[in-house]
């Protein structure tokens, strides 16, 4: 398919621009090593206190984390910084170039940017999910396996769709440029699972930023903690998701192409 | 002279204040940040405290709730952002228009940083206020500790500042310090009190944060409100941060003028 | 002779450049090991300036102007060589040094981009510490020179390019600098605000007496503000000295265009160089010759139209510039 070729391409450009600051490899490994070492340490400190956070076990909670990094370096990969580099272009008045091509624009823009070493975090998410299953003994059924592929997936487009529509809204207001901070903030909180939230942040969590569907629900899907309502919705939301951010990105593109100069 | 310099100070600190109004909605979004993740974290050791019949170590559910919030007053009062800026102001020329001007940077900076937080405090403030009314802190300390906290969190706020000023000079070496800057975010988180109290921590890091700064810089004034400190403590941090301080000068003037003297002035 | 204003002995200064060949295998390998190489941005670079004077320095991109520029305002440590202005050493930025000098850059922003104009004059006033009479005297000097009534109350970002610049070179010069550093101040301004620029720089000389030293590629700022110009290229100085002097050393010729009324006529004998288009002729001769040259033609020649020509100070630059390359 075409945006597939183009994701390679990109992909390609990304990994040879990356490559050049060499430090940035190491970086990026010592950063995924820390986030991860930090995560790791956090539940090992809350359960050195205790053994079940609102009914979690250590190894569930370990599995929660492995999705959180996971995730985080999909988006990281490629949404995060292609999204980052629209609004820069928004502000900037260079969208221009993009436009001026005659692939989709939102495809052309989703797939600008590539960080080639965030996929360490793809890579690390599920060997500590792994070990975690592993650890727990349980084996993991083929149930709860296509679940968990599922609302892996669903999860993905949701937080795309999301991203896409944060920064849509630049479009409209310009000065906000930390507006993806909204996003790194709640994804913070995304690290426990969103039950031990009173109802109030739940819901915070789940309709306003979106986070709950990218970690708690695929976690959850894994160790079979996932209601099957939770599980039809987060299919359902993923698709609403991409319509609404892909007719919400046509309104924002026809106000920036109106409106400039 | 020096009245000449509050002057500056005076005119410097409302032109920023100016400058930061223009931006409130990026305030706004820098504050969510802020509020949420000590919000988090009081959220997980609460159902800790349930899970173990109501206590964990000497913290009930009420002095959970005091900590994490008066944890995110003094964090807010102590954070700085500018270590995450100077790659782009190196990078940028910006230095080239700063370093003409017979004025140490670090002084801008500090205003910024001020101007920042007391404009934010229109909206933490409510913002605090909402959640001691939801979640209920037990918060009763002696008087004595009131007033030794207004000096603990501005020497809190100078001990943080010169060591992430410092920090955020290692841009004129390296190229991307984000990974750096990273590395220090999860230390202070841990060392300084924010991930948990600490004092429930295991002892081994108790001890690693005492020797650091990190504990001077916001656990200290924090547990100092909370009533939790002697006043044999409380004079014993105050010295720390002093100390601290002493150190941090140091190191940021030497760390400043090899920086300077190694500053390649690209950009324009 | 009083003493120098500026003063430089064999300056010199030199970059370590990361170097890599495209392509993602030697992208990989640069992970491991990295190449460097040495650029010699200035070389060995020696000259003084007495105060009050206006010098022009002139060069290509890249040829080591502006780095030599930020040398004497002390952005830059030398990597060796000596160089004093107004008796400091200028990469110790001591405030009274400081306080003396100033530095604009053509299209690049020093202003609070936010907040009026007259917000980074008064932050100006408090970083230099200026008494409120001073600096409101300067203020109106300035307003009044540069005619920025209206302008003082927009925010930055509202200027056009030119306002902004105007502005800028204001606020550059509300603490009475002595020494004013300007690189490439009337980049990408219109034609009439480049002549704006250019008269305020000559007034302000002049009532102040203030030291300007100004690079530019634009040889019409050097032409109308410099007697003196100092040629920079490759990091090497080529020429110190009056701009008429350099084109008298790198162009001694004039050129004669003739129009005649016929075609074919034999013009060699009148000079080295001819070239023949049609019915016009033109003819390259040294400056000299020029006059007895053109009487000989007029009387010789059937000739319909006749004009003699300096050549374009362009040109001439770029001859100093190509004949430097072929030497070396």
């Amino acid at each position: 398919m075409n945006a597939l070729r183009l994701l390679l391409l990109f992909f390609r450009l990304g990994a040879m621009n990356e490559v050049q600051y060499r430090a940035n490899f190491w970086i990026q490994l010592v950063r995924t090593a820390m986030n991860l070492g930090f995560a790791l340490f956090a539940v090992f400190i809350v359960y050195e206190q205790t053994t079940h956070l609102n009914g979690w076990t250590m190894p569930e909670l370990v599995v929660l984390m492995g999705v959180w990094t996971l995730m985080g370096g999909l988006v990281g990969v490629v949404v995060q910084p292609s999204m980052e580099k629209l609004i820069e272009d928004v502000r900037e008045g260079t969208l221009d170039f993009c436009l001026t091509k005659p692939e989709d624009a939102q495809i052309l823009v989703s797939l600008s940017q590539v960080k080639v070493w965030r996929l360490l975090d793809v890579l690390v998410g599920p060997i500590v999910i792994a070990l975690a299953l592993a650890h727990m003994g349980k084996a993991t059924g083929w149930q709860e396996s296509i679940a968990f592929a599922v609302t892996l997936l669903s999860g993905s487009i949701i937080l795309y769709s999301f991203w896409l529509m944060l920064s849509t809204v630049s479009f409209w207001f310009i000065r906000i440029d930390n507006i993806l901070m909204i996003f790194h903030s709640m994804y913070d909180a995304a690290r426990w699972p969103i039950s031990i939230y009173p109802g109030w942040m739940q819901a915070m969590l789940t309709f306003l930023v979106p986070v709950a569907f990218a970690v708690t629900v695929p976690a959850g899907a894994l160790v079979g903690r996932l209601p099957l309502h939770w599980l039809v919705g987060t299919i359902v939301l993923a698709a609403l998701l991409l319509a609404l951010s892909r007719w919400f990105w046509k309104v924002g593109l026809r106000h920036y192409s109106g409106a400039s100069a | 002279m020096s009245r000449g310099f509050g002057d500056i100070y005076l005119t410097l600190f409302g032109l920023e204040l100016s400058v930061m109004f223009q931006y409130r909605a990026a305030v706004v979004i820098w504050l969510l940040g802020l509020v949420l993740q000590p919000v988090v974290y009081m959220v997980v050791w609460l159902r800790v405290a349930e899970a173990k019949g109501g206590k964990v170590g000497d913290f009930d559910a009420g002095s959970i709730v005091a900590y994490f919030l008066v944890m995110m007053l003094v964090n807010h009062a102590t954070f700085t952002w500018h270590m995450f800026e100077m790659g782009w102001r190196v990078r940028s020329g910006f230095y080239n228009a700063i370093l003409v001007q017979p004025l140490h940077p670090w002084h801008r900076d500090v205003l910024a940083n001020v101007a920042y937080k007391v404009l934010a405090l229109g909206v933490i403030l409510p913002v605090a206020a909402l959640l001691a009314w939801y979640f209920e802190p037990t918060l009763q300390p002696p008087l004595w500790a009131v007033a030794a906290f207004v000096p603990a969190v501005i020497l809190a706020f100078f001990t943080r500042f010169l060591f992430e000023w410092a920090l955020g000079l290692l841009a004129f070496w390296i190229t991307d310090t984000s990974g750096l800057n990273n590395l220090y975010m999860a230390f202070i988180l841990i060392f300084s009190g924010r991930l948990a109290p600490l004092d429930l921590l295991p002892p081994i890091l108790q001890t690693i944060a005492a020797w650091s700064p990190f504990e001077w810089m916001v656990a200290f004034p924090v547990e100092l409100l909370l009533g939790r400190l002697t006043p044999e403590q409380t004079m014993h941090g105050l010295a720390m941060q002093v100390l601290w301080i002493a150190i941090g000068f140091a190191v940021m003037q030497l760390t400043w003028v090899r920086a300077s003297s190694r500053y390649s002035a690209v950009g324009a | 002779m009083s003493m120098p204003a500026i003063r430089c002995d064999a300056l010199s200064k030199t970059y370590r450049v990361p170097e890599r060949e495209p392509g993602l295998w030697n992208a990989a390998k640069s992970l491991i090991h990295r190449r460097t190489r040495d650029v010699e941005a200035v070389q060995s670079v020696s000259f003084e300036v007495a105060p009050g004077e206006v010098v022009g320095f002139l060069g290509p991109n890249g040829a080591g102007k502006t780095t030599t520029l930020k040398m004497l305002s002390g952005l830059l440590n030398p990597s060796s060589g000596q160089v004093r202005v107004l008796d400091h050493e200028p990469f110790r930025r001591e405030r009274g040094f400081l306080q003396q000098i100033t530095l604009v850059m053509g299209n690049r922003n020093q202003m609070v981009w936010d907040l009026p104009v007259a917000d980074s004059f008064a932050r100006n006033r408090a970083i230099y510490r200026l008494q409120r009479t001073d600096f409101n005297e300067t203020v109106a000097e300035l307003t009044e020179l540069l005619d920025l009534g209206e302008l003082m109350a927009k925010p930055v970002r509202n200027l056009s390019l030119g306002e902004r610049m105007k502005c800028e070179v204001a606020v550059a010069l509300l603490h009475r600098p002595q020494i004013l550093f300007l690189d490439e101040p009337t980049l990408g301004l219109d034609v009439t605000m480049q002549r704006r620029i250019r008269t305020f720089i000559a007034e302000y000389n002049q009532r102040v007496g203030a030291t300007v030293l100004l690079t530019s590629h634009y040889m019409a700022d050097v032409e109308a503000l410099c007697k003196r110009v100092i040629v920079i290229h490759q990091g090497q100085l080529l020429f110190d000295g009056a701009l008429v002097d350099l084109v008298q050393q790198f162009a001694p010729h004039k050129t004669i265009v003739v129009d005649l009324e016929r075609e074919g006529l034999d013009l060699s004998g009148y000079a080295d160089s001819v070239s023949v288009d049609g019915s016009r002729v033109t003819l390259l001769v040294p400056k000299s010759a020029a006059a007895q040259t053109t009487g000989r033609l007029l009387a010789e020649l059937p000739v319909v139209d006749l004009t003699v020509e300096e050549p374009p100070i362009e040109e001439v630059i770029e001859q100093v510039f190509s004949q430097q390359h072929t030497s070396t």
